[in-house]
């Protein structure tokens, strides 16, 4: 069992009791979601755990990870930079935005900085169209960005012990 | 027993049905591409949409239980307008490529596009582009851009075969059946009933990888048949070429070879599904064959067998028979009412599990690999094969037997099939037919008496066991000619 799987063993076990039985396969959701809080991606191992433990087969998990864009299966840099792209932001400069911070940043979108520091990915809507061009970082919304902003919110980070910390 | 109305008509109802299946039972057509008899409701492709009178919405049949005195239209306008709308969103991303589609024939949907659309596709967007010819398994080909995603397959792995190997991964216009990976997952090549995906699927998305752009449906006709493969005796359909269809410049024995076999649905015995041995039926049946009766290794006629062979049971004193569990009951009947009496006689397993095999497990799959072993057993007796020392003929029908264990010295009279070394060693050798080219009936191991057609001629030289039997019959014992 991944060690990850093996701590959260408890939190998991309070929960299965949650659901009725017959209901094993609900707790697909929750428990990838809490390893990827953890983790910061769901690996194999923790899939190969979870399958042991639930009876749960293991394609259902792969259906899971595969529908939910969210789920992560790779590693990521430690911060995490998540742009969205739809139509709002797209109108408020987001495609600019995005341009800037990936050339800044030396990455591709949805690649990794050499140092491991950034991971830059888009999305389609993140919900915020209000107050558009918005980035999130980590699962903190950063709204009416622009690349001042940006800039800005990236030097702070740019060092382990900077802005959020490592 | 609640009674409801499809358009207009009343019926009876059990309460634990839903719309769909009292309608099918009393043959008022509901369309239907998720929905299969014996698989979970998904209610994902909508075309099964009927209206409940006074409703100005649309509900699927397939989830709608019944209750009393519900009044549903199944032919309405409105649910004319929706299966079209729901043929043209199925239809959005389908290639529509019937002329070169393996199903085309045979296909659900191609049926539906005719009878409820008809019409060139009115989007203007491009076709979603997917994967061409994933190969699932080493025996099924996945065209991702015919599927319109029912999960038929996806809970037949699930459900029936219990193999979870399949699921639908990504979301949308992106979603793709597509196998599990890892290293603890059971995979599609090890699900032993693989191939009744092929079958269930409503389009031509999963192709038997065997038959990829051999054959076209409309060339081939189906006889029923029972699968030997094993005592379950399944109900199948076996598909040969169309003798007005017969082909006269490539090799003849496409006219004769088995192209295809499926289920056909049986609820006594195996409902809709056959396990992927009975696909391969062909690699059983058509090995080659023996086409002429030899004496003493030599080929003779008919006839002088027959002879030699009456001459041998004239004189022998202890005859031992050891019978084919694959005899028909008729052929069982024959050797019993012909020579019965004369001859002590033991079962054989023609045939034992092979290696790799699938031995047996819940579903279908049964220990025993010989389709008659029951009514055999049920005439000749259980006891296990021992032979008298003064045994002085040996009668071998069938294949399984080891000639190296029969006494030595003793004459043997063997019919079997197929082309052997041992055809030679006998004393008497007649080439039998196999049950493809006879009319007859097997009994399974739980007693269900399945008949089967003749489904092509006995290649020239081959003959009957039955008529064997019969022409060995009244040799009164002990009489030297």
């Amino acid at each position: 069992m991944s060690s990850i799987v093996a701590s959260l063993m408890p939190e998991f076990e309070r929960l299965r009791q949650r659901f009725p039985e017959g209901f094993d396969s609900s707790m697909t959701l929750p428990c990838l979601r809490r390893i990827q809080e953890l983790r910061g991606h769901v690996a194999d191992e923790d899939i190969s755990a979870l399958v042991q433990w639930l009876g749960v087969p293991r394609i259902q998990f792969e259906e899971v990870l595969s529908y939910y864009t969210q789920f992560r299966r790779r590693p990521v840099g430690q911060v995490r930079l998540e742009i969205c792209r739809n139509v709002s932001c797209s109108l408020r400069g987001a495609e600019r935005l995005i341009g800037h911070v990936c050339q800044r940043l030396g990455v591709a979108e949805g690649g990794t900085t050499s140092d491991g520091r950034f991971t830059v990915t888009t999305a389609e809507c993140l919900g915020s169209c209000g107050t558009a061009p918005v980035m999130v970082v980590d699962d903190e919304y950063h709204e009416n960005m622009d690349i001042e902003k940006a800039d800005r919110l990236i030097d702070a980070m740019s060092h382990a012990d900077g802005g959020r910390g490592g | 027993m609640p009674q409801i109305f499809l358009d207009g008509q009343a019926f009876e109802a059990r309460t634990e049905q839903t719309v769909l299946q009292v309608a099918l039972e009393h043959g008022v057509f509901i369309p239907r591409l998720c929905w299969h008899p014996k698989l979970s409701v998904a209610g994902n492709c909508r075309i099964c949409v009927v209206q409940v009178e006074g409703r100005s919405w649309v509900e699927i049949a397939c989830n709608m239980p019944v209750s009393e005195g519900l009044r549903v239209l199944t032919d309405s306008p409105l649910v004319r307008e929706h299966r079209k709308a729901t043929m043209q969103f199925i239809t959005l991303n389908h290639p529509v490529d019937c002329g070169i589609c393996d199903k085309a024939g045979e296909c659900t949907l191609q049926d539906y596009h005719v009878a409820f659309n008809g019409e060139a596709s009115i989007s203007r967007e491009p076709k979603v582009q997917a994967t061409k010819f994933h190969r699932l398994s080493e025996r099924i080909t996945l065209d991702n851009e015919r599927c319109i995603l029912c999960t038929r397959c996806v809970r037949f792995t699930r459900e029936v075969s219990k193999s979870n190997a399949l699921g639908v991964k990504n979301r949308g216009d992106h979603s793709l059946i597509r196998p599990a990976e890892g290293d603890d997952v059971r995979l599609l090549d090890d699900d032993a009933y693989s191939e009744n995906i092929v079958d269930i699927c409503p389009v031509g998305a999963l192709l038997s990888t065997r038959l990829l752009y051999k054959e076209r449906v409309w060339y081939l006709q189906a006889t029923p048949s029972v699968c030997p493969g094993c005592a379950r005796g399944c109900a199948i359909d076996v598909w040969h070429r169309k003798p007005e269809w017969k082909l006269r410049t490539l090799d003849a024995r496409h006219n004769t070879a088995i192209v295809r076999v499926t289920p056909r649905d049986n609820p006594a015995v195996n409902g809709p599904w056959i396990c992927n041995k009975g696909r391969d039926l062909a690699l059983l049946l058509e090995r080659p064959r023996a086409d002429a009766a030899l004496r003493k290794g030599r080929a003779v006629a008919l006839d002088e067998a027959l002879a030699a062979a009456r001459e041998l049971i004239g004189r022998a004193r202890h005859p031992v028979a050891l019978v084919s569990s694959w005899g028909s009951d008729e052929e069982l009947a024959a050797l019993d009412d012909a020579l019965g009496d004369r001859f002590t006689c033991f079962v054989k397993d023609d045939h034992l599990p092979a290696d790799g095999e699938v031995v047996e497990d819940d579903l279908l799959i049964r220990a025993d690999k010989n389709p008659n072993g029951r009514t055999a057993r049920a005439r000749f007796g259980h006891q296990a094969l021992q032979f008298a020392p003064d045994t002085d003929l040996v009668l071998v029908w069938g294949e399984g037997c080891d000639f190296g264990r029969l006494p030595r010295g003793v004459p043997v009279i063997f019919l079997n099939a197929f082309l052997a070394a041992e055809n030679g060693h006998a004393e008497v050798f007649f080439p039998t037919s196999v049950h493809t080219e006879r009319d007859g009936h097997f009994t399974n191991a739980d007693g269900v008496r399945s008949a089967f057609s003749r489904c092509v001629d006995r290649p020239t030289g081959v003959v009957d066991a039955e008529r064997v039997f019969r022409a060995l019959a009244s040799v009164p014992a002990g009489v030297a000619p």
